[in-house]
């Protein structure tokens, strides 16, 4: 009796600090990590094809980011123009797209309790791709609600599709992920065959439906950043309400029902959610694959599972990877890259080595 | 604590459960039994809120379970289902820490009572040494103690398990058990657990509620539940109920399932037994159809539980004591008809080698176990005896129970073929 007494206080000993010890090294690494990450994204701000000086990038970014107010004085108007009006909105339309696919890729496999889900499973992608293609064959050149005809065609037919998709696969008041999961991947198949055929029908399209189709940051900016900001900040927001929720669903969601999750209505916002956000992102930059599935994944193999800390770190994560990838795709040769390419180019080999590295089978299996 | 009020539920067009009326106390251990598909699983999900009643009413702790919330019924409902494995790395620490979730909303962040919680939890369970663990890692046993820590973290009222031991060998089985067994005593949980193994809920509980066909056959003490009409009836199969000697509790012993091949005509034979040989070829033989009598058996003994158990006609003495002349002339009485006198693999001593008196004067056939004759303790008498019996009547010896149930179909074959 007394050894087991003195057994408990010594493991609540051992718990007190051995947690605050854990916890305070997690921490500083997240801290180390997103100081890192922030570094980065400032490393591919200023880095580019444009013959603009170091020096004066910086005053240009202290002034035109920062508001302080140091002379710009022989500065020609032409490099403010490039880094103001080019350079930052690219860097920052990336890091807004890829944290939104990587916290959506997270939101998604944690409903479906699948690792190979991404945000476009439920056939987004390609229901933004025909609309896009749609668009790019009518030559529709007005504009819908502060958007292009593209762009706008594109928002459209992701969200018809999601919503497509889950209607067919709803049973009564619920929504089964398998069957998601099966039309999902029924309506993607019809949409690309779609779109295949529009491009046969539309030769002098295709380099332009294609290039759309690889994604691309190229030409974009402050107007698309403008435009998705509120879908991707209240998004992300709604998806890391959900976390808690998220983690107790990854234990089965009969299990989760009886923890006192409203499974459904879970189920159901993060489609939503998660939909909506990853429509607007893809309308504005095309189709940017692996981000989703790839961030999610690394950063779970560092931070576990639980949602909580797996979310934001995907984010910022999610964020400086994307900037990257653009900074390679718009420096590596004379010609722009579609970024999509970049992404996948990279994120699966490196993918594969996390893969086989990971003996574990926890987090990938 | 618990009320089932004509509670109805099914899939699809199928009634699962109909009409199910019981009502749980509180600090009550209840066991739920019945066979496969007879609504145990089903029951529980209409408790846990993963299914709605067809009809009838569920009033958990005085509240109509149809009207509450996810996170209110967790609060008074936690479930243990059988063990099972989580796809992804989270400590058992992540894992107890799940069940405060009723108590959580967003924006508040863990308190010092949740903490707490999860420690009292993961101290009764006796998780706390591999709390830093993964789940994943851990054996099926500590799993299964790490899903019962989560929901003790859920602190409810009531318990609900799901056959919690089906995957665990015996000594998990009993460690899972016993703690349940402590926390209902000790903190005066309420349990209603789905068992299937009848003897292990026996022990553990104090009552039994057993479904057939979705309807309640039985409720009460164990002894009230395990009777042999109701066991028979569960598991459709031949079966002894007996008091458990260690814990005084009815356990059942299965007998058997198939039926024997039966025999063409059936013989009359008697057994001569005693100890506990022969209730194999006892129960094989009246399986068969056979016309059985036996003695002299110990009271006490297997032979003489079988015999009562299937109501064979036999002669009785008390233990440990000697066959008496009044009861060998009732055992010979018995097989005067007997075609057939089978001596059976029993160890022979003084006590009871009167059981081959008189043996020479009836009619029927001698066979004579030679397993016997290794079990002599009569310092060589009984062999004498049995030359003595050889010279006035043929004795056949046979070397297993198989040989005998040969020669016995050869007895018994020819006279089927006359009838055919």
């Amino acid at each position: 009796m007394a050894r087991s007494v003195r057994k408990n206080a010594d493991a609540r000993f051992e718990r007190g600090t051995g947690m605050m010890k854990r916890k305070k090294k997690k921490k500083l690494a997240l801290a180390l990590a997103i100081a890192g990450c922030l570094f980065l994204i400032y490393i591919c701000t200023v880095m580019g094809a444009a013959s603009v000086s170091l020096g004066d990038i910086n005053r240009i970014l202290l002034h035109e980011v920062f508001h302080i107010p140091v002379s710009l004085e022989g500065i020609s108007e032409g490099s403010i123009t490039i880094i103001r009006d080019v350079r930052l909105p690219r860097v920052l339309l990336g890091f807004l797209t890829g944290a939104s696919l990587s916290v959506c890729g997270a939101g998604y496999q944690g409903i479906f309790k699948n690792p190979m889900a991404d945000p476009f499973i439920l056939g987004i992608s390609s229901g933004a791709a025909l609309g896009a293609a749609i668009g790019i064959v009518l030559h529709f050149s007005g504009s819908i609600a502060g958007l292009s005809g593209t762009t706008f065609l594109a928002f459209a037919g992701a969200l018809l599709t999601v919503l497509l998709v889950y209607t067919i696969s709803r049973r009564g008041k619920k929504v089964p992920v398998a069957s998601l999961l099966l039309s999902g991947i029924a309506v993607n198949q019809s949409l690309s065959a779609f779109m295949s055929l529009i491009m046969l029908f539309n030769q002098q399209s295709m380099d332009q439906i294609m290039f759309w189709t690889m994604g691309s940051l190229n030409g974009k900016g402050w107007n698309q950043v403008v435009t998705i900001l509120p879908y991707v900040v209240v998004g992300i927001i709604l998806l890391l309400t959900s976390a808690r929720e998220l983690d107790i669903m990854l234990m089965g969601e009969e299990t989760a029902i009886q923890l006192g999750v409203n499974v459904e209505f879970v189920k159901k916002k993060v489609l939503v959610v998660t939909s909506i956000v990853t429509a607007a992102v893809v309308s504005a930059t095309g189709i940017i694959g692996f981000v989703g599935l790839l961030i999610p994944h690394v950063v779970r193999l560092f931070t576990g599972p639980g949602h909580r800390v797996l979310m934001p770190v995907s984010l910022v994560f999610g964020g400086t990877f994307l900037i990257l990838c653009d900074t390679v795709a718009r420096s590596a040769i004379t010609q722009e890259i579609p970024v999509g390419i970049i992404t996948a180019a990279c994120g699966g080999p490196f993918f594969l080595y996390l893969l086989r590295k990971s003996r574990k089978g926890g987090a990938v299996q | 604590m618990l009320s089932l009020e004509d509670v109805s539920a099914g899939y699809g067009e199928k009634d699962v459960l109909s009409g199910i009326r019981a009502s749980v106390r509180r600090g009550e251990f209840a066991a739920l039994i019945g066979s496969n598909g007879a609504g145990k699983s089903t029951l529980l999900k209409c408790i846990s809120g993963l299914m709605q009643p067809r009809s009838g009413k569920i009033i958990i702790c005085g509240r109509d379970n149809a009207a509450l919330k996810p996170k209110e019924r967790a609060r008074l409902v936690a479930v243990v289902p059988q063990s099972y494995s989580v796809e992804y790395d989270f400590t058992v620490e992540d894992v107890v820490a799940m069940g405060r979730y009723p108590y959580q909303s967003f924006g508040k962040r863990e308190s010092q009572e949740d903490a707490d919680a999860v420690r009292n939890a993961m101290e009764a369970t006796n998780t706390l040494a591999f709390r830093k663990r993964l789940y994943n890692e851990l054996s099926g046993g500590e799993k299964q103690r790490v899903i019962l820590a989560r929901a003790l973290a859920q602190q409810p009222e009531i318990l609900l398990l799901d056959e919690p031991t089906s995957a665990l060998d015996i000594h998990h089985q009993t460690e899972v058990m016993e703690l349940i067994t402590e926390l209902n005593r000790r903190e005066g949980l309420t349990v209603l657990a789905v068992l299937h193994d009848v003897n292990m809920a026996s022990r553990y509980c104090c009552r039994m509620i057993l479904l057939r066909d979705g309807k309640i056959a039985a409720d009460g003490e164990p002894s009230a539940v395990i009777t042999k009409k109701n066991m028979e009836a569960l598991y459709r199969m031949k079966l002894l109920i007996r008091e458990n000697p260690l814990f005084h509790k009815p356990e059942i012993v299965p007998i058997r399932v198939l039926r024997e091949e039966p025999a063409g005509r059936p013989v009359r034979i008697h057994v001569i037994c005693g100890s506990d040989g022969a209730v194999k070829l006892i129960e094989e033989l009246e399986d068969r159809g056979f016309e059985l009598t036996a003695g002299v058996v110990n009271v006490g003994s297997g032979d003489c539980e079988i015999c009562r158990y299937l109501q064979i006609p036999h002669v009785e003495i008390p233990p440990f004591t000697p066959v008496t002349a009044e009861a060998q002339a009732k055992n010979l009485e018995m097989m005067r008809d007997a075609e057939v006198i089978l001596i059976s693999d029993m160890p022979f001593g003084e006590n009871n080698l009167m059981n081959l008196d008189g043996l020479e004067k009836m009619k029927g056939k001698i066979f004579f176990h030679k397993n016997a004759l290794s079990g002599d303790y009569t310092g060589g008498r009984l062999i004498e005896r049995l030359q003595k019996l050889g010279e006035k009547k043929k004795v056949v010896y046979f070397g297993d129970h198989d040989e005998f149930l040969r020669r016995l179909r050869e007895l018994s074959g020819p006279e089927r073929g006359e009838a055919e």
